[in-house]
């Protein structure tokens, strides 16, 4: 028998736990970069509507 | 190779450039300039951190519906070239936080637009997200040839959305711009279509040369293009735009006219490149960039 031996079902490699890590640090750090520009933009809002409505 | 995403209990994070990726963001450039022109056109002044915000609202909607037009496609775009390598059928990305990630970013982008703009603009946006993931994506695309003609009304929201943020009423004028792109859909998306024919038909989804075959996309294609034509066109005699706007409408929609008739008179034979469609799908998106901001060069400096 010549045939070759059919493939390996392909499995995803196991994550490492720095991976892990950097993946969450790195959504720690959007996350917190967001809150801050959403909370910006919220009082630019209310100064805005206030100077809107004056 | 990709990592897998469970491992031992614990759930890896999804990459926040995964996350982006989820959002469309070639799309999301087109309806933040069009619904930037609506806004622009609209008549009177808004404080441009409002303009800023209700855009911002836009962009994150639209940024939802790819998001769930994404995570309910996955199965379908790993069956396509073209989509293979998007985070979910990649396996980078599990699909529950694909689902959260676009349900939060929907009812934010909503909320947003209610303290940025009006309850109007905010009802618009509501249901253009809900139309693009509930019509198109689930009940149209997977069942009629029709899906990018129906759900071309998605896609067309955001002038529309724009100008009733800016002025809170609907008129003419965003109702025309809104037809525009409606029209303006079923060319881009079936010249798109003709040369990525293969892809469609693998993955099963009905598009109109895999169902009705080329020859009769080819010439609804042309159909459509003329019918668009007459509506990019029709702001002008209508008195609702000026010269500028009308003379760059005419050119563009003769160009993209003739580029119609050159894709939708021939007929490709075996290995053919395609040139003209891939010609006419590269114009008809530099068309519908160059139109709008035509729309909104006319409002500010009118002949």
């Amino acid at each position: 028998m010549t045939d070759e031996p059919p493939p390996e079902p392909l499995t995803p490699e196991p994550f490492d736990e720095a991976e892990y890590r950097r993946r969450q640090r790195s959504r720690a750090n959007m996350m917190a970069w967001m809150l801050g520009a959403l909370a910006i933009l919220f009082f630019l809002i209310t100064i805005a509507k206030m100077q809107v409505n004056q | 190779m990709a990592q897998s995403l469970t491992q031992d209990g614990m759930t890896l994070p999804a990459d926040w450039r995964d996350l982006f990726a989820l959002t469309k963001p070639r799309v999301m450039s087109l309806v933040v300039f069009t619904a930037l022109c609506g806004l622009l056109a609209a008549p009177g002044h808004v404080h441009p951190v409002l303009a800023f915000s209700a855009i911002l609202a836009i962009a994150l909607g639209a940024g939802a519906s790819g998001a769930l037009n994404q995570w309910y496609e996955a199965g379908l775009d790993a069956k396509m070239k073209r989509t293979a390598g998007r985070p979910l059928p990649a396996g980078r990305l599990d699909p529950q936080t694909a689902l959260h990630f676009g349900v939060g970013l929907a009812a934010f982008s909503v909320f947003l637009m209610l303290v940025a703009a009006n309850w109007q603009a905010a009802l618009l946006l509501t249901a253009s997200i809900l139309f693009y993931v509930f019509v198109y994506t689930m009940w149209l695309k997977p069942r009629t040839p029709q899906n990018i003609v129906i759900g071309g009304a998605a896609g067309a929201f955001p002038p529309l959305i724009g100008w009733v943020a800016a002025t809170g009423s609907v008129a003419p004028l965003p109702v025309l711009l809104f037809l525009l792109i409606f029209l303006w859909t079923p060319p881009h998306f079936w010249a798109l279509a003709l040369f990525v024919r293969s892809d469609y038909a693998a993955a099963g989804i009905p598009m109109m040369p895999v169902v009705a075959g080329e020859r009769s996309t080819r010439r609804q294609i042309l159909f459509y293009a003329v019918i668009m034509a007459a509506a990019a066109i029709a702001p002008w005699p209508l008195g609702y735009t000026g010269a500028l706007y009308g003379w760059t409408a005419v050119l563009l929609s003769a160009l993209f006219v003739l580029l119609s008739i050159q894709v939708g008179t021939r007929r490709a034979g075996e290995g053919d490149l395609m040139l003209p469609e891939k010609r006419l799908f590269t114009f008809s998106i530099a068309y519908l960039f160059l139109l709008f901001g035509a729309v909104v060069a006319d409002h500010m400096w009118p002949l």
